[in-house]
């Protein structure tokens, strides 16, 4: 019996269900194009913004026991830059794009959009949830049920692709800023962003690792709270999820689609599993899904939802 | 998992007036070619060849250039530094007769690897290049290896007179080498692409890192996606022939396209 981890997203047929996520290899074309040769069902550009940023100056890593954090600070070319960039990949490719957009109110936002609309991109995210530049913009909109309502609200009216809303874990009740993204038109979710944000210190030197001090919190130690976070949203929303946080191995990957997540990002695995980390996946997948017995990736079943 | 480590600065050796040699007591293992993160947490990580290397320490050698490098040249032995590494793609070694060719405060990371190459059995000739004297590294060092070099500037203020790509298509002429290996300016190893014909290379490139563990983009090269912090920063012959942006342009902090 043949296994087939072809699945659709949002109306779009994807040959694996696997999503490099934003912020993540996604600077350059050719960073598209290694990512899918190695086995990525789409692919997202970083989070662009109207104009180009340089982010924050290093170190904007650090690695722990349980996974890393990370301060980029939404470095990124600009959005005529970065569009630029995705549809030279899309010049070679018909892998599905997200272009993932970050603004700090509705009419940059819209600005973007309508950047995105004259382009090649697939898909448009809007970034709500960056925890890295809260000394420059304050807390995340993604903390507002009523600043993400009239955002995607506005954006959904002029858009001419599908809207991804992507949340921040870092909040009391993601469950209302869900449903607040969906009743306002969002097409799908997007979940989780970075945790934290957290800190290390370097004890001999007595300052913190990063120098932004802060950083948001990916890698294996985040599953647990993505999956948790997204079988909730999943038990209160229609819309699809794109799930991610800590995805490292085939496993991971069921757990997210159990919980109720539709595809599934990788990220910081790249670096724990190399760029080939996607088609390892996919074959783990695959392997699962013969031992199971289960010809489509729509097989696999997915808990039954929290409260019915 | 994390590499990294907080050091004392164990020695500054002043090579010219804007390159200094730092040394520091570590057994870093690394292999020609490679790089180490530093910062010293007041605000940048940038990426350093390693210039020599052994069991009990190893040492960059860093040219000022701006504030982070302004900042690492008013540091003193025993200052605390942190490092993370040593990353990246390392030098093939030859037992065979090799040209190196070098350029500028690139050249250092040739030193490291000369040891090697020599401890390997290979026959060294090194074309040490700079655009002037004042810019001209490591002349004595290489000098104790007991290896061939010829020194070269721009100007004729120290050694032959022209440029490393000028002295490399000379000493070609009269000589047959079995692997060539460049490190200095993107330019100057584009214009050695024409001028070596089909000799087999590996060239060591430099690209603006960030995250130095492969997973931020800033140093991926076009069209190949390579991260030069991860398959890099030592590329050989039959992935440079690929990379369109070679000798073109090369990506700032932001990720913006910036020509050459």
């Amino acid at each position: 019996m043949q296994k087939s981890l072809k699945t659709e997203f949002l109306g779009i047929t994807i040959t694996s269900p696997l999503v490099l996520p934003a912020g993540v290899m996604g600077m350059a074309f050719s960073g598209f194009n290694i990512s899918v040769e190695n086995g990525a069902g789409i692919v997202t550009s970083k989070s662009l913004t109207l104009k180009s940023r340089t982010g924050h100056k290093g170190p904007v890593v650090a690695e722990f026991e349980g996974g890393f954090l990370n301060c980029m600070g939404l470095c990124n070319p600009g959005i005529v830059d970065g569009i630029a960039e995705i549809d030279q990949f899309k010049k070679r490719s018909n892998i599905p794009v997200i272009a993932s957009v970050f603004a700090t109110n509705t009419k940059d936002f819209l600005e973007l959009t309508k950047h995105v609309n004259k382009s090649q991109t697939d898909f448009l995210e809007l970034n709500l949830s960056c925890p890295n530049v809260f000394d420059e913009f304050g807390i995340p909109l993604a903390a507002s049920t009523e600043e993400v309502h009239n955002i995607i609200m506005a954006v959904k009216q002029i858009s001419k692709l599908p809207v991804i809303a992507k949340l921040s874990p870092n909040v009391y009740d993601i469950v209302s800023i869900a449903k607040a993204a969906e009743s306002a038109g969002a097409d799908a979710l997007c979940m989780i962003n970075t945790v934290g944000p957290g800190m290390l210190i370097d004890t001999k030197m007595i300052k913190p690792v990063l120098f932004n001090k802060f950083g948001g919190l990916s890698g294996p130690c985040i599953k647990p709270i993505a999956l948790k976070l997204i079988y909730q949203t999943y038990s209160a929303v229609n819309i699809p999820i794109l799930g991610m946080g800590g995805v490292t191995n085939g496993e991971d990957a069921i757990e997210m689609l159990m919980a109720g997540a539709s595809v599934i990002g990788v990220g910081t695995a790249v670096h724990y599993r190399g760029i080939e980390v996607f088609n390892k996946i996919n074959n783990e997948i695959l392997e699962f899904m013969e031992e199971n017995e289960y010809k489509n990736l729509k097989d696999i079943p997915k808990l039954e939802k929290l409260n019915g | 998992m994390d590499k990294r480590t907080t050091l004392k600065i164990a020695k500054i050796v002043d090579e010219t007036r804007d390159i200094r040699t730092f040394t520091f007591k570590h057994d870093l293992d690394a292999k020609p070619g490679q790089f180490i993160m530093l910062t010293d947490f007041e605000g940048g990580e940038k990426p350093f060849s390693v210039s020599d290397c052994t069991n009990e320490e190893f040492s960059i050698t860093v040219k000022r250039i701006g504030e982070f490098t302004t900042r690492l040249f008013q540091k003193c032995v025993g200052d605390f530094v942190s490092i993370r590494g040593a990353y990246g793609s390392s030098f093939f070694v030859s037992k065979n007769k090799v040209l190196l060719v070098g350029g500028g405060y690139a050249v250092p990371t040739f030193y490291f690897f000369v040891k090697v190459l020599l401890k390997a059995g290979a026959d060294v000739t090194l074309i040490n290049g700079a655009r002037t004297k004042d810019e001209h590294v490591f002349a004595e060092r290489f000098r104790e290896l007991n290896i061939r070099v010829i020194n070269t500037t721009d100007d004729g203020s120290f050694g032959e007179k022209g440029t490393s790509v000028d002295v490399t298509q000379k000493i070609m002429s009269q000589n047959k080498f079995d692997f060539l290996y460049a490190s200095g300016p993107e330019m100057m190893m584009k214009n050695l692409q024409y001028v070596i014909g089909d000799i087999d290379y590996e060239f060591l490139f430099e690209r603006y890192m960030k995250c130095a563990i492969g997973i931020c983009g800033n140093c991926t090269m076009d069209p190949l996606g390579l991260r030069l912090c991860v398959e890099g920063p030592v590329l050989p012959k039959e992935k440079v022939e690929l990379l369109t942006e070679f000798g073109k342009y090369h990506r700032d902090a932001s990720g913006k396209r910036i020509k050459f």
